[in-house]
């Protein structure tokens, strides 16, 4: 089944974010606990982590972009060769932790 | 002033107000920062990021909570060559420093006789967002009828760019007064060295059934009504101050001349504020009666979020000032 990660939160006080820097690219096995993307706010960077094992599959947010809370940034699978669909739009979550540093 | 690169990039007010210091660091060496935090710490917004790390200690000064002896110390370094930025956490607490600030920054030109000036920039951070009575004040007003005292109050991210490289490039005094709920947005700024000029308001929104003028935050709220009252086909137009000291009474009159009606908008209270100022100077100039105030409630911004937004203009108080003024 193929899942997005979404931009996490709730987190007090922001709008918007900028995507930072990705920890892997379509193919990389993430551990749970491993670090996934970095995020940076008005305030602080904020780490996401993954929650549980899993495959990212696609990253839809380059560095640079900018993004709310909620806006999908990649989809993820636990089968590496499993098909993407057309549109993240009805995707279930991919469960995350994350950390405001 | 706009340099020949084109576009833009989004940034977070802060980094707009970080990279204006940090070009006019660079290619002015009497531009130094004092204050509380902003060294190291690079600012109680992180909005001195990277100032130490580039220019080091000596041009960004780390100062004890001392406001009008960190004013007084930026008025002589200005009259002496300095272009000194002091740097006023909150706006509240400039009152320690208004002795320096109007007495001695305000009046050396006119003491002197021309011999000195004060080119220096106080910057400081004003509004409301869950701080209490004494760390949610606006005292634009307060400072706007000084003679010799220029204010500038951006309200996006560009703006605080362009205002404060034109604010560290002016023989000044210059307030910059920002505002709390600012820090947290983002927006488009130019990619080239551009400066804003002091002086020079915006119009922000086009229309025809009233017009809106404000500054700083309060354009969000201003924005937020007016996509509200276009819903029921009022169309405002919203002219943003950025400049509070010169105020540029010609774009305010101009607009008012087309719409006929003026409501104006601060967050901080109404009596003697931004609005009565604006008020006057457009009746005097149209004989336009249509006019009306929106500011605080006439009491002490509490830290309660409750007593805050009740406080507070919201967009649901400008739309309802709106209606009962077209409809009067």
């Amino acid at each position: 089944m193929i899942s997005k990660l979404a931009v996490p939160g709730p987190i007090e006080d922001v709008e918007e974010l900028r995507v930072l820097a990705w920890h892997g690219a379509p193919g990389t096995a993430f551990a749970p606990g491993a670090l996934i993307v970095e995020l940076e706010t008005h305030k602080a960077v904020v780490e996401v982590r993954a929650a549980r094992p899993g495959i990212l599959r696609a990253i839809l947010c380059e560095p640079g972009s900018w993004e709310k809370v909620g806006n999908a940034l990649a989809l993820f699978s636990d089968d590496p060769d499993e098909t993407l669909p057309g549109s993240a739009a009805a995707l279930p979550p991919w469960i995350v932790e994350f950390a405001v540093t | 002033m706009s340099s020949d690169v084109p576009g833009t990039v989004k940034l977070f007010f802060r980094e707009a107000i970080a990279r204006a210091l940090r070009e006019e660091m660079a290619h002015d060496a009497r531009v130094i920062v004092l204050g509380q935090d902003v060294g190291r710490f690079g600012g109680a917004y992180r909005e001195f990021d990277g100032l130490y790390a580039a220019f080091g200690g000596a041009r960004v000064r780390d100062t004890p909570v001392a406001e009008a002896s960190i004013i007084g110390l930026g008025v002589g370094a200005a009259a002496a060559g300095l272009h000194p930025l002091v740097s006023i956490t909150y706006m509240d607490f400039l009152m320690l420093g208004l002795d320096p600030l109007v007495n001695y920054g305000a009046k050396v030109r006119f003491k002197t006789g021309g011999r000195l000036a004060a080119p220096l920039v106080v910057k400081t951070t004003a509004g409301a967002k869950g701080q209490g009575v004494a760390h949610s004040q606006c005292l634009e007003p307060w400072l706007m009828n000084v003679p010799g005292l220029k204010v500038v109050a951006p309200s996006n991210a560009a703006d605080a760019y362009g205002l404060l490289k034109a604010a560290l490039r002016d023989d000044g005094p210059v307030v910059f007064v920002d505002h709390k709920r600012l820090f947290p947005t983002a927006g488009e700024v130019p990619r080239g060295e551009t400066i804003v000029p002091i002086g020079r308001a915006a119009v922000r929104r086009r229309g025809s059934d009233v017009t809106i003028v404000t500054h700083g935050y309060m354009c969000r709220t201003a924005d937020a009504a007016a996509d509200r009252l276009a819903e029921n086909g009022v169309a405002c137009e919203i002219v943003d101050l950025r400049s509070l000291a010169p105020l540029d009474a010609e774009t305010v009159c101009e607009s008012v001349a087309r719409t006929g009606a003026l409501v104006t908008l601060e967050e901080g209270p109404t009596a003697c504020g931004v609005g009565a100022e604006v008020a006057c100077r457009v009746h005097e100039a149209l004989g336009v009666r249509r006019i009306a105030r929106v500011g605080a409630a006439p009491a002490p911004v509490s830290s309660n979020p409750v007593l805050e937004a009740a406080c507070l203009p919201d967009a649901a108080r400008v739309v309802a000032a709106v209606r009962r003024l077209l409809l009067s």
